[in-house]
C-alpha cells in the first residue's frame, strides 16, 4: 500500500536523522567554538565503528559495552589529535585548516585499510540486530530506534551543556569573541582543547551505532564527513539548534526517495546534495 | 605584459624540452623509457590539474567540483566516440567546451556564495552530476558501469622495423606530447592571469569583493571568467585522460580524489603562483612514485602525512619556501631591481588574503 510505504519512508527517515544529527553536532561545534574546518571528523565517526568491531572481534563486548571504552577513547585520541597539529593552524586561513584535517583523514582512512583491510565488517552474532516491532504496518528495527534515541539524548544533552554548565557557557563565550573571552579569564586553550575532544566523542559514540546498523569500511568516514559538514552548513554555521531539523530535513528526504522512487537507493546520495544545492543558492539569492 | 617576457622565455625552453624529451630519453634509456614517459605524462596531468585549480583559486573562489568538470570531458569524449565517428582529437576541445558551459552555469548561481558555502555547494554540484551521468541511459552514457573509450594512439606493429616495446614507446610518446601542449598552454593561460591587469583583477576580488566593485573590477565577470578558463583546461585534460585511460566510470572519473589532488597541489607548491603548481606536482608525483615503491601496501599514509606537515611547516608551499630562503641572504646592494619572477608575487599572496 502506498501509505504504508511513505509512512516507512518516514520513519526510517526521521530514525536515521538522530545518527546525523548527532555527527553534525560534534562537527558545528568543532566549527563554532573552535573555529577549525574538520575534514577529518568522519574520521572519529569511523575510528569509533572500527574500535567497537575490533572489540567485538578481540573480546566478545557487546557493541552497547563497547560505548564505555570507545567513548572515552575517543575523547583521548581528538585530543592527542588537537594538541599535536590542529592548535597550529587555527590562526591560519581556512584553506590550511582543509588541508591539514584533509591530510589527517588521509592518514587515518589509510591506516584502518591497512589493519582491517576494505572490506565492510560485519559484526554478527549480536542478539538484538535483528529485532524489530510492527507499528501499523511500518516495521521498526531495535537498533536503529536504539541508535535514534541515544542519538536524540547526546544531542538534546550537548545543548543542555552548552546553555547551562559552566563549561558550555564558556565555550558560547570562547565562539563568540575569543578575545573578550580571554579578557574575562577563561582559558581558551583548554577550551578549545575539550570542545575538539568533546566533537571527536560524539562522532565516535555515532560510529559505535553505525557498526551493529551497518557493516563499516574504512571509508564510511568521508562520506559521512560531508554529509555532517552539508547539515552544518544547512542549519547555518554557528547555529547547533539548527542542526536537528537540518538533519531531520535531509535525512528524510534521503529515505523517502530510497523507498518511493524505483531505483532510489542509489539517488538518495545525489537527492541529499540536490537538496544541499538548492538551498545553499536560493538562500544566498534571497538575502538582500 | 613587458614583465611577462622573462615568463614566456622560460615557457618557450620548456615547449621545446619536451618536444625533444621523448626522443631524448629513447636513444637514452631505450626500453626503460617507456615507462619514464608513462610517469612524466602523470606529472604533467597532475601539474595542469593543479594550474587550472589555482587559477580559479585566484578569485578566491575555492572549488570541491573540479572532479566534475574533469569528468564533464571525461564523458564527453567518451560519448563522442560512441555516438559520432569524429576524430578523437576533437574530443579535447569540445570537452573543454562542455565543461566551460557547465562552469558559466554553476558560476553564475553561486556568484554570491563565499568561503565555505561555495565550497559546499560547488560539492554537492559535483556530486549531484556523477549521480545524474550515472542515471543517463545506458545507450548514451553507459549507466554504472561506465563506458570504454577507444585510445587516442594506436600504433601499429610492424615486425622487421621495430621492437615490441616501441608500440608501447609510440603510444606513451603521443601522449606525452599532447600532455605537454596541454601543460604549455596551461602556463601561458597562468601566466597571463598573472602578469596583466587580469592578476590585479582577481586579487582584488579575492581580497574584497566589495571594494573591488567600488574600485572598478566587475567581480561577477572576473569570477566567472576564472571559472571558464579553469574549467576548460580541466575538461580538456579529463578528456585527454579518458582516452589515456581507455573507459569512464561514474565512480572513479568523477572521483573526488581528482578534486583532492587539485587543490593539495597547488597548495603544496605555492597558491597564486605558476611554478608553484608545477613544482607541486612535480614533487608530489615523485613523492607518491618513491612511497608507491618502498611501501606497497600503505603509501597513501605518507601522502597524508607529507601534507600535514607540509601545512605545518610549509604554509605558502614550496615557493613561499624558497621566498624565506632567498630573503636570508645578506641585502643586495642599492641599485639592485626588485625581485621578479614568481617568487616575488608568492610572498604577497596567500597568507592573510584567504582568512
Amino acid at each position: 500500500m502506498e501509505l504504508t510505504l511513505l509512512a516507512q519512508g518516514l520513519v526510517s527517515g526521521v530514525l536515521a536523522a538522530g545518527l546525523y544529527a548527532l555527527v553534525s553536532v560534534g562537527l558545528a561545534l568543532a566549527i563554532g567554538v573552535i573555529g577549525v574546518i574538520n575534514f577529518a571528523h568522519g574520521e572519529f565517526f569511523m575510528v569509533g565503528a572500527f574500535l567497537t568491531y575490533q572489540l567485538f572481534v578481540s573480546f566478545g563486548f557487546d557493541p552497547l559495552l563497547s560505548l564505555v571504552f570507545v567513548a572515552p577513547a575517543l575523547f583521548i585520541i581528538g585530543a592527542v589529535i588537537y594538541l599535536s597539529s590542529i592548535r597550529y593552524v587555527l590562526r591560519a586561513p581556512e584553506l590550511n585548516q582543509m588541508l591539514l584535517t584533509f591530510g589527517l583523514s588521509i592518514v587515518l582512512q589509510n591506516l584502518a585499510l591497512l589493519i582491517w583491510g576494505g572490506d565492510p565488517r560485519f559484526i554478527g552474532g549480536v542478539p538484538y540486530r535483528s529485532v524489530g516491532f510492527q507499528l501499523g504496518g511500518v516495521s521498526i528495527g531495535l537498533v536503529p530506534l536504539g541508535s535514534f534515541v541515544i542519538s536524540l539524548a547526546l544531542v538534546l544533552g550537548l545543548y543542555a551543556l552548552l546553555a547551562r554548565s559552566p563549561l558550555g557557557r564558556a565555550m558560547r563565550a570562547v565562539a563568540q569573541n575569543r578575545v573578550g573571552a580571554s579578557l574575562v579569564g577563561l582559558e581558551v586553550d583548554r577550551i578549545y582543547l575539550v570542545a575538539f575532544a568533546l566533537s571527536a566523542l560524539l562522532a565516535g559514540i555515532g560510529g559505535v551505532m553505525i557498526a551493529v546498523i551497518q557493516s563499516p569500511t574504512p571509508t564510511v568516514g568521508f562520506a559521512f564527513t560531508l554529509k555532517a559538514f552539508a547539515i552544518v552548513v544547512l542549519a547555518g554555521l554557528g547555529n547547533i539548534r539548527g542542526i536537528l531539523w537540518a538533519s531531520l530535513a535531509v535525512a528524510v528526504s534521503e529515505s523517502l526517495v530510497a523507498t518511493l522512487v524505483p531505483n532510489g537507493d542509489s539517488l538518495s546520495n545525489a537527492v541529499f546534495f540536490a537538496i544541499i544545492f538548492v538551498v545553499l543558492i536560493v538562500r544566498a539569492w534571497r538575502t538582500p | 605584459m613587458r614583465r611577462a617576457l622573462p615568463d614566456l622565455a622560460w615557457t618557450l625552453l620548456l615547449a621545446a624540452a619536451l618536444a625533444l624529451a621523448p626522443t631524448a630519453l629513447k636513444a637514452l634509456f631505450q626500453q626503460a623509457s617507456v615507462s619514464y614517459l608513462s610517469l612524466a605524462s602523470n606529472a604533467m596531468s597532475l601539474a595542469v590539474l593543479a594550474l587550472s585549480w589555482d587559477l580559479l583559486a585566484r578569485t578566491g573562489q575555492l572549488s570541491l567540483a573540479h572532479a566534475a568538470f574533469y569528468g564533464a570531458g571525461g564523458y564527453t569524449a567518451a560519448i563522442l566516440a560512441r555516438l559520432t565517428g569524429a576524430p578523437l582529437a576533437l574530443a579535447l576541445p569540445i570537452g573543454g567546451a562542455v565543461a566551460a558551459l557547465l562552469a558559466l552555469g554553476l558560476g553564475s548561481v553561486t556568484l554570491r556564495l563565499r568561503g565555505i558555502y561555495f565550497a559546499i555547494a560547488t560539492l554537492a554540484f559535483a556530486e549531484v552530476l556523477k549521480a545524474v551521468v550515472q542515471q543517463l541511459p545506458t545507450g548514451i552514457a553507459g549507466g554504472a558501469a561506465g563506458l570504454n573509450v577507444p585510445p587516442l594512439f594506436r600504433p601499429h606493429f610492424v615486425p622487421g622495423t621495430m621492437q615490441r616495446w616501441e608500440i608501447a614507446y609510440l603510444s606513451n610518446a603521443g601522449y606525452f606530447y599532447v600532455y605537454g601542449a596541454l601543460l604549455v598552454l596551461a602556463i601561458l593561460v597562468s601566466i597571463v592571469a598573472q602578469r596583466s591587469r587580469l592578476r590585479a583583477a582577481f586579487t582584488a576580488v579575492r581580497t574584497n569583493e566589495a571594494v573591488a566593485a567600488v574600485m572598478g573590477v566587475r567581480p561577477a565577470r572576473a569570477k566567472l571568467l576564472a571559472f571558464v578558463l579553469s574549467s576548460s583546461l580541466v575538461g580538456m585534460l579529463g578528456a585527454l585522460e579518458a582516452e589515456r585511460l581507455g573507459s569512464v566510470i561514474p565512480d572513479g572519473t568523477f572521483a573526488i580524489s581528482t578534486t583532492v589532488l587539485a587543490l593539495v597541489t597547488p597548495i603544496f607548491g605555492g597558491l597564486y603562483t605558476t611554478l608553484g603548481p608545477i613544482l607541486g606536482a612535480g614533487v608530489l608525483s615523485a613523492i607518491e612514485e618513491t612511497l608507491k615503491r618502498t611501501f606497497a601496501e600503505g603509501y597513501l599514509i605518507g601522502y597524508g602525512l607529507v601534507l600535514v606537515a607540509s601545512i605545518l611547516f610549509m604554509p605558502r608551499g614550496l615557493v613561499g619556501l624558497a621566498g624565506r630562503l632567498r630573503r636570508r641572504r645578506p641585502p643586495s646592494p642599492p641599485g639592485a631591481g626588485p625581485e621578479s619572477g614568481v617568487v616575488a608575487d608568492a610572498s604577497s599572496g596567500h597568507g592573510g588574503e584567504a582568512g
